[in-house]
């Protein structure tokens, strides 16, 4: 499998994206009927002061049905994930979980995705990890690995072919 | 003689593959409060990192080593808070989406694996405070920390969302507080304590994650707090590893020292600095011991 399987708007996506439909609109619908705009989420939010994200306003596009503006959008990228605004909704909305599906919709749409994620995507496929073991540097200067410093082997998925044909199956079948 | 409580270490990604201080400061000061601590094979990413790629992923990987460690019958203990998010994450969706758990059940039988969903789930700070208990910690201190005021910094991933329940409280969590004062150090808040550290936007904006770090060590800094621990290879990342970096971007000399909770805690066990991996933290942590030391 490549990375486009997961990645892109292949035949493969269809199911993927249908489902992700069904979750949107789901999340569309029900949110009509409990955002009251109160603004809380934002007021908390990470990610407003320093990249302007207003997940009150995401969740207004999304009930007027928007969906394809939103994710073409950039901001939807800039959620910090820190949950705040779903621990504090008092409608229990939970923009962050309505950012997520977006993200979520923008890569099966086959938009390109912002950053390292591919990366970390193409490592976790070849090794099952978002890295391999790393020298790190300690404050004389020196790089160390695990192993110098006494740690156990890694733990890593044994048979890759096998790990890999669970998450192929992700990208194929509907889940 | 009672038998050693024994856990599964789920490591994850980033601890083990360069965060090493957490993981060395861990094997250090677990097991001698009495718990074992078993290392498994075979584990993976525990899928919180791809979240918004594809979030049925997410929750695929996360069953999937919740299911390794339900193979060896042990209850699993997760130092990441974002391992642990994704593994309760999954743990609730099981528990309430039984054609979900269906679905990805068919989907593990790929690689022989299943899950009945009965694991428990510990993070650094419950283990520690809930499991071990504040006293047994008490008993092992040799030299406490006295008059070192440290703040604590929780992570968004370890205090939110309360709903799918999380090991500490959400708008005011006090276990790191406790075990600070059972350590003999003066736990210290500010009105930063529950902002984030910026680390999940290091994979597609870096510049405004290190932003955000920098502006909550600016305000520690600003304080006066000797220190911060921190129980999260990501927030450790940005607030240690990063600290210099982080001070660019908000203008500001930084040189507030970070450490992860484990290693403080062995300091005051008077385990040697080098077994705790202090040598591996960026931040000026020798501030911290030579206020010990006066
Ligand atoms: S806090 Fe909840 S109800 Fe209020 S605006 Fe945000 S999503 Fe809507
Ligand atoms: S999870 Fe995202 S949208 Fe919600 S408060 Fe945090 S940064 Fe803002």
């Amino acid at each position: 499998m490549t990375i486009v399987d997961l990645t892109s708007m292949g035949e493969p996506q269809t199911d993927l994206k249908k489902e992700l439909n069904a979750r949107l609109t789901k999340l569309q619908d029900e949110i009509s009927d409990f955002c009251f705009q109160c603004g809380k989420c934002t007021s908390g939010c990470e990610a407003h002061k320093l990249l302007e994200l207003e997940p009150h306003k995401i969740v207004a596009l999304l009930k007027r049905g928007l969906l394809n503006e939103l994710v073409n959008s950039d901001i939807i990228w800039t959620c910090m994930s820190c949950m705040k605004c779903r621990e504090r909704c008092p409608q229990r909305v939970a923009p962050v979980d309505i950012l997520f599906g977006l993200k979520n919709m923008a890569v099966a749409s086959g938009k390109e995705i912002p950053g390292k994620y591919t990366g970390m995507l193409q490592s976790i496929l070849s090794m099952g990890l978002i890295q391999d073991i790393q020298q790190a540097t300690t404050r004389t200067n020196k790089t160390v690995k695990r192993d110098e410093l006494g740690l156990p082997p890694l733990s890593k998925p044994v048979d890759v072919t096998k790990f890999h044909a669970g998450i192929m199956k992700i990208a194929m079948d509907k889940v | 003689m009672t038998m050693k409580k024994k856990y599964a270490i789920f490591p994850g990604c980033l601890m083990p593959t360069e965060q090493y201080a957490y993981e060395l400061s861990i094997r250090e000061i677990i097991p001698l409060l009495g718990i074992e601590i078993v290392d498994l094979e075979g584990f993976s990413c525990c899928g919180e990192p791809m979240k918004s790629v594809n979030q049925f992923l997410t929750l695929y990987l996360s069953a999937r080593n919740l299911a390794i460690a339900e193979k060896d019958n042990l209850d699993v203990f997760v130092p990441c808070a974002m391992c642990h998010l994704a593994l309760s994450e999954c743990q609730h969706v099981f528990e309430n989406n039984p054609e979900m758990k269906k679905r990805i059940n068919g989907l593990l039988a790929a690689e022989n694996l299943t899950y009945t969903n009965k694991r428990q789930i510990v993070h650094t700070v419950d283990l520690l405070h809930d499991h071990i208990g504040l006293e047994t910690i008490q008993q092992h201190v040799k030299k406490p920390l006295k008059g070192l005021k440290i703040t604590a910094h929780y992570g968004c991933h370890l205090i939110r969302p309360s709903e799918i329940g999380r090991p500490v409280d959400s708008e005011n969590p006090q276990k790191i507080e406790a075990i600070l004062t059972a350590i003999g150090a003066e736990p210290t808040t500010c009105p930063q304590k529950l902002d984030c550290c910026g680390a999940p936007l290091l994979t597609n904006l870096p510049e405004s994650a290190l932003t955000k770090t920098g502006q909550k060590l600016q305000a520690i800094q600003e304080q006066g707090i000797h220190g911060m621990v921190d129980v999260c290879p990501w927030c450790h990342k940005m607030f240690d590893n990063r600290q210099t970096k982080a001070g660019e971007t908000v203008a500001a000399k930084l040189a507030v020292p970070v450490l992860y909770l484990p290693q403080l805690i062995g300091l005051a066990f008077g385990l040697s600095p080098d077994a705790l991996g202090l040598d591996l933290n960026l931040s000026p942590v020798e501030k911290l011991q030579q206020k010990e030391e006066a």
